[in-house]
């Protein structure tokens, strides 16, 4: 007799559980759903700040950044994303001084680990949340991170607000 | 029969017109051979399309019950979508396999078009939208839609592929088990009306569903039809043959291009097709709601016609199926098996007495209350 | 400990035993299986938990480090250690018999280091192809692409298996096939939808029945243990975050601790809050991760989707306090590197409730579904003893009635100010580990409520040198990862960059298990243990 009411109890607890189921998928089905319409909403999106996307050397309306060529992000950068050549010029006081020709980063390269911008000792660096650098070449990926004809902000100068990119 | 109002949207009408058309102008011979290209010619059509339509519903029902949008992108609401992708499919081109049975390997999908096929020209789509109504269509049914296995057998088979060897042969204890369970659904019902056709079945129904008229046995039945057509069409929760996660793609792991465009289209038809038979033996086909005595009701129900009122049952029921496949786990097979044997067979057995002993002694709902049917 | 210590040298009298950070024992090769047998069957306090085998190239000598714990008390830890000088064919012998999970650990240090084992009952090379050329962990490994080249044909698979026997005359090779001749043999993985990443277990079948399982694994190492040792301790740091990528936070926080503890650098109270809020919301993240997959590798599409609704959530918040979703890295030596931004606490205290509403809603959905219970319950049976043996930690170790909940053993940041219940079950089966996994969501919830609005106010991150170097010694960290145990050894010789790093992944001792546990089940039943086992590929390939 106990096999008999254990078959039909199987049975009913089973289609039990199974319309449970089928429940929670029924109120699902008039769920109003909140996929984000990448790219129509591209007005309304919002990344947030931290984001990292891609690494940018902030620039301020004299066309001034803060980078000094030190080198401390090369040494920092785990994988060799950052590369940068410098240049020895004499000061109009006579003083040499190295200043920062180019500052090549890799997009492809990097790993985001933030290092180099955690490093900085004068805050040159920053990520940008700006995400979509999708491209067709990957040596488009290689950047030039200081602007055309950029020069190092003298640090007695009073700084202007860094302009966004 | 008693459907005598005026019913302008039936194609039926159109259909008796182009038949006195051709007759008083042609003779037999060429009258038949334009009709029965017409008829092919529009079968193969509808097969395609409600195919298209078919993929596109689901995957719109399944996103939607899965928190997602579904298609989108390929025109308003991606309506276009299952277009597109019928046009990639055409396009793609067929991967030659070096160590299959070449023959049989490509026969397989046939097998399975094929059979699709021959069930779906069955199927009475509206008043006069059938294209074979032999009387014993239940059976002629049954027996046609088995020998789709065939092709997912052959196809697991030539594939020369383990994985898919291994979903041919679940596939074959799984088709075997349930067509029995199916067939005995189908049997219950047609000792309830006496008839294995499918024309008369529906006309029997007018005024009761089959599913009505059997009340308890009946709904049994249904539900015993509904699970066991579901695992003969290979869907979830029954998809054993192909289980993405264990076997990749099962049978048709190694087809590409058109050939497994085959296989999907089959598979979709085969979830209509047993929706339509269901349909059909249960709920009255392209019957519409009809009352006995409430003439007006009668007449605004007749004033839809009919092969809307089979493509919305069908449609119900199309639902109801996508509904459980979404909702639940894969079986394994023992579990498949046990269900099968287990439960659905000793329950219907059962069933179909029940039914015989309703019938005989007089206690359907048609017999109890003669007036109201 | 002092008995241990007696123990110790009453079984092997020239031990050399050295109070480090740990009770670390030094032995002859051939004295080792003796000891760790000792102190395996050691009725008191049994050392029968293997945690870590390390291989190491100590200049001269090539060098084995076994991390012993004891399965009732985690924190009682001893370490063994042996080496052999001779580099051109060292052979030590293997501890397989004592502890099951040696045989993968000691696989691995014969590819990277080249140290065969005696009586290993399976010597090939893990991770490595056996025509690889070199061993890459030795310290005279030459890098050079020429030696071991890109091959694009491909290659037979090997299933002869040599091993080295000690019999009565002396050692015997010899060569055993792994599978039998007319087994029906299929390949799943590397490429295949529910291996959870690139991992080949080649699979025997008779019929639907799973008869014999070999696993092959390396498809995606990367030599990470073998780039940290050119690389700074901060370096260092983001590789973490791609061992086991679920528990990425976690497996940081481990590596950060054990550079602390080194360097002994004080981490802020603040830090501390951050770093176990984060743990747990990963902790969280991870392990409806693992719910999803393991529906949807039981044929349970939607609910796959479900979880990943949800996990959404708290990628969100990761997103918005360090920048990453995945990959967060958030510790940084001395305490973290980013602040909890200002609606951090508000994000998190709403999403605790939504998250609660869900895990009934799951279990509407799936935990009672008479489908999904036929395939988890007394399906995949591993027992305590062998979960102890293989090492299987985490929730599928807890499924096994196996207390191994380093949060509650060894406590680290604030898991001693927090309450919370270790969940444990003693089904042994799928559907413990899969319940386990739900249950610690709900704890993880409570220990993030009993800290969400304590967090004091503070510095972050400690200062610390612009160049950390440690002391000469090594280090030993040990945390619980969403997946079990993950550990950190550090063996520095006072540089910037570490002599030998090792990781343990709790990844590896899962997949060891996998072929004794689906052994006689089916062949879906195999995805459906391996779903609940929850391992992450990338983990075990370090």
């Amino acid at each position: 007799m106990s096999s008999v009411s254990q078959y039909f109890s199987g049975l009913f607890t089973g289609i039990r559980s199974l319309m449970k189921g089928m429940s929670v998928t029924w109120v699902e089905l008039w769920t109003k759903k909140v996929t984000a319409q990448y790219p129509e909403n591209r007005d309304t999106l919002v990344i947030s700040d931290r984001f990292r996307c891609e690494l940018t050397m902030p620039h301020d309306t004299n066309n001034e950044h803060a980078c000094t060529a030190c080198g401390i992000c090369v040494m920092n950068c785990p994988n060799g994303t950052i590369n940068i050549v410098s240049e020895m010029i004499e000061t109009a006081d006579g003083k040499k001084k190295k200043i920062l020709k180019q500052y090549t980063y890799d997009l492809g390269m990097c790993t985001f680990c933030n290092l180099c911008v955690v490093t900085c000792p004068s805050n040159a660096l920053k990520f940008e949340n700006t995400f979509e650098n999708a491209i067709f070449t990957r040596s488009k990926l290689v950047q030039t991170l200081n602007h055309e004809g950029s020069k190092l902000r003298e640090k007695k100068k009073e700084t202007p607000a860094p302009v966004a990119e | 029969m008693i459907l005598n109002y005026s019913q302008p949207l039936e194609i039926s009408n159109l259909s008796a017109w182009l038949d006195t058309t051709l007759r008083s102008n042609l003779s037999e011979f060429w009258t038949l051979l334009i009709e029965f290209v017409l008829v092919g010619v529009l079968l193969l059509a509808a097969y395609a399309v409600i195919a298209l339509v078919l993929i596109y519903v689901e995957r719109k029902i399944t996103a939607f019950f899965q928190a997602r949008f579904g298609p989108n992108r390929v025109g308003q609401y991606g309506l276009l979508q299952s277009l597109a992708d019928m046009i990639k499919i055409l396009l793609k081109e067929i991967i030659h396999i070096n160590k299959v049975d070449k023959f049989l390997f490509y026969a397989a999908p046939f097998f399975m078009v094929g059979a699709s096929m021959m069930t779906f020209g069955a199927i009475a789509f509206g008043k006069g939208l059938q294209a074979v109504d032999f009387n014993i269509g239940v059976l002629y049914v049954t027996a046609v839609s088995s020998l789709g296995i065939i092709g997912v057998l052959l196809a697991g088979w030539s594939s020369n592929n383990k994985y898919s060897m291994i979903g041919a042969m679940r596939s074959g204890a799984q088709f075997v088990s349930y067509e029995l369970s199916a067939g005995f659904a189908l049997m219950t019902i047609v000792v309830l009306s006496g008839t294995m056709q499918f024309s008369e079945m529906i006309h029997k129904q007018e005024y009761c569903w089959n599913i009505f008229n059997g009340h308890i046995s009946s709904i049994i039945a249904f539900f015993i039809y509904l699970i066991s057509g579901h695992a003969e069409t290979n869907r979830g929760p029954f998809d054993l043959p192909e289980a993405e996660s264990e076997l990749t793609a099962g049978y048709h792991t190694e087809y590409s291009g058109l050939q497994f465009g085959f296989f999907y289209l089959a598979e979709y038809l085969n979830m209509f097709i047993i929706a339509s038979i269901a349909t059909a033996v249960f709920l009255g086909g392209w019957m519409p709601i009809q009352i006995k005595g409430w003439e007006a009701f009668n007449q605004i129900m007749n004033y839809i016609p009919s092969y809307v009122w089979f493509f919305s049952k069908t449609g119900v029921l199309i639902f109801f199926s996508l509904w459980v496949r979404w909702s639940f786990p894969r079986l394994r097979i023992d579990q498949l098996l046990n269900l099968e044997w287990k439960y659905l067979l000793p329950i219907n057995l059962v069933n179909l007495l029940v039914m015989v002993i309703l019938v005989l002694t007089g206690l359907t709902l048609t017999d109890l209350f003669p007036s109201w049917f | 400990m002092e008995n241990i210590k007696k123990l110790i040298l009453n079984t092997v009298s020239d031990a050399v035993i050295e109070d480090k950070q740990k009770l670390t024992v030094t032995v002859e090769p051939n004295k080792l299986h003796l000891l760790a047998k000792t102190l395996r069957n050691n009725a008191d306090l049994p050392f029968d938990f293997l945690v870590k085998l390390i291989g190491t190239d100590c200049g001269e000598k090539l060098g084995v480090t076994y991390l012993l714990s004891s399965s009732s008390d985690l924190s009682k830890e001893v370490v063994l250690k042996t080496g052999t000088a001779d580099r051109e064919n060292p052979l030590l012998y293997s501890v397989t018999d004592l502890y099951e999970t040696a045989h993968f650990n000691e696989r691995e240090v014969f590819a990277l280091l080249g140290i065969r084992f005696i009586n290993n009952p399976d010597m090939r090379k893990f991770f490595l192809n056996s025509d690889w050329v070199g061993y890459p962990l030795r310290k005279d490994y030459d890098a050079n692409p020429e030696l071991n080249p890109v091959s694009l044909v491909s290659k037979e698979m090997i299933d002869v298996a040599p091993r080295i026997m000690e019999t009565k005359e002396g050692l015997k090779e010899e060569l055993v096939n792994v599978f039998e001749e007319d087994d029906y043999v299929i390949n799943i993985g590397p490429q295949h939808p529910s291996t959870h990443g690139v991992m080949h277990f080649r699979t025997a079948l008779d019929g639907e029945i799973v008869k014999k399982i070999d696993v092959h694994s390396g498809y995606i190492h990367r030599g990470i243990e073998k780039l940290s040792e050119s690389l700074t301790y901060p370096q260092i740091l983001h590789f973490t975050d791609r061992l086991d990528y679920l528990s990425a936070n976690i497996n940081r926080h481990a590596l950060c601790m054990c550079v602390e503890k080194a360097a002994e650098i004080e981490v802020p109270e603040r830090a501390q809050y951050i770093r176990t809020i984060m743990d747990e919301l990963n902790r969280i993240d991870s392990h409806l991760l693992a719910w999803a997959c393991q529906t949807n590798d039981l044929g349970a599409t939607t609910a796959f989707i479900y979880g990943m609704r949800e996990r959404e959530i708290i990628l969100h918040i990761f997103e918005k306090t360090c920048g990453g979703r995945l990959i967060i890295n958030q510790n940084v030596i001395g305490g973290v590197m980013f602040d909890i931004y200002d609606e951090f606490q508000k994000d998190v205290k709403s999403f605790i409730p939504y998250m609660r509403e869900k895990l009934v809603e799951y279990d509407k959905f799936f935990s009672h579904n008479v489908i999904a219970l036929g395939r988890m319950i007394n399906i995949g049976n591993l027992t305590k003893e062998d979960a102890i043996s293989y090492a299987v930690t985490g929730p599928a170790g807890r499924g096994s009635g196996w207390s191994c909940d380093i949060r509650k053993h060894q406590p680290y940041a604030l898991y001693d100010k927090v309450d919370f219940k270790e969940i444990i079950r003693h089904e042994n089966d799928s559907y413990a580990r899969y319940m386990n996994r739900l249950d610690e969501i709900e704890e993880s919830l409570k220990i993030i409520e009993q800290l969400i609005d304590n967090i004091p106010a503070g510095e972050i991150c400690a200062k610390t040198k612009a160049i950390i170097k440690l002391p000469e010694g090594e280090y030993f960290q040990r945390v619980e990862a969403c997946r079990g145990e993950f550990g950190v050894y550090i063996e520095s010789r006072g540089d910037k960059t570490p002599y030998r790093i090792k990781f343990r992944s709790p990844s590896m001792a899962l997949v060891s298990a996998m072929p004794l546990i689906c052994k006689g089940e089916k062949i879906s039943d195999f995805i459906g243990i391996g779903g609940s086992m929850d391992y992450v590929i990338p983990d075990i390939d370090r």
